[in-house]
């Protein structure tokens, strides 16, 4: 069996993280109460941890990667709608990211990893209003 | 970022009793079926697990049938359904788990696993074990190959998804 390296594992779920960082703040501008405090709260979930991916990556020796200064978006938006389509997009990329976590050698990082994928699934189900049989998978189909 | 794929998860669990240096010494016709591996054992008790809770979501939403609550756990009770379906696609048939892996563990369909006697399930007995459900898939997982890892990950946070969408 083969496990993912921890390092990038951990790279891949920065990435993540700061894909995450911009694009809330694109749906933020176009979300307003209670919809925007949601957007807020999570946008700072976001930043805490991409601090923590940073410094378990430091950690370990290695320069956490920088985030970009621009990230395309991957669709137009333009109200409240596609704000929260955005960002259950964009918690889609987290859970994913995270699950590469839980393929590491590491049982407490594969725990972290876990921990996170369910609280970004959380977020993408509260903001698509629906819940997944698996989050952060592709569709599957029985092998 | 990682690609992650459901359909890539390997199926290494029916020979999970075996050492390499069983492949050269063959196995011993009269030992009787080898010990099941720590692998099979999880994952036929994440089986058993799920089996109840998709009975206990049956009982849940056998009656009323019109109403928002039974449309809902209608739509959750599918959720669990297909992760049935993937777990137990990763039991190979024929190993010493028997096929589907299951077999005597857990509650028969219809007994209603942790409460058949009743009815009547609550929507907070549902999230308590959805609650349970993720937490039991977490800790089980760190010990796991790493694509079966990725499953149970994945159901964990589905079940954590229906406890916010049943009002927790």
């Amino acid at each position: 069996m083969t496990t993912t390296g921890a390092v990038p594992a951990l790279q891949a779920a920065l990435a993540a993280e700061n894909a995450a960082i911009f694009g809330y703040g694109a749906a933020g501008a176009h979300l307003t109460g209670s919809s925007r405090a949601a957007a807020e709260q999570d946008w700072t979930a976001h930043n805490r941890a991409r601090d923590t991916l940073a410094a378990m990556i430091s950690a370990r020796g290695a320069t956490p990667a920088a985030a970009h200064a621009f990230y395309q978006l991957p669709f137009r938006v333009h109200n409240a709608s596609s704000a929260a389509r955005l960002a259950a997009h964009l918690e889609d990329g987290v859970t994913r990211a995270y699950l590469g976590l839980v393929a590491v050698g590491d049982q407490r990082l594969r725990r972290f990893g876990a921990m996170a994928t369910l609280a970004a699934a959380q977020r993408a189900a509260s903001w698509r209003g629906s819940t997944q049989a698996f989050p952060g998978l592709s569709p599957p189909s029985t092998p | 970022m990682l690609a992650v794929s459901a359909a890539a998860l390997p199926l290494l669990l029916g020979a999970a009793g075996c050492r390499s240096s069983d492949a050269f010494a063959g196995p011993d016709p009269l030992a009787g079926p080898p010990p099941l591996g720590h692998d099979v054992l999880t994952l036929q008790a994440v089986i058993a697990a799920e089996e109840n809770m998709i009975d206990l979501y049956r009982t849940a939403s056998s009656g009323d049938p019109g109403t928002s609550r039974a449309r809902l756990l209608r739509s959750l009770l599918a959720q669990h359904e297909q992760h049935l379906v993937q777990l137990k696609a990763r039991l190979v048939p024929g190993g010493s788990g028997g096929p589907g892996g299951s077999g005597g563990k857990g509650f028969p369909p219809g007994s209603g696993g942790s409460g058949g006697s009743s009815p009547r399930v609550s929507t907070a007995r549902l999230r308590a074990a959805e609650r349970a459900s993720a937490a039991d898939l977490v800790r089980r997982l760190v010990t796991m190959p790493p694509a079966l890892a990725q499953l149970f990950a994945s159901i964990a946070a589905s079940d954590a998804t229906h406890v916010t969408a049943l009002g927790g």
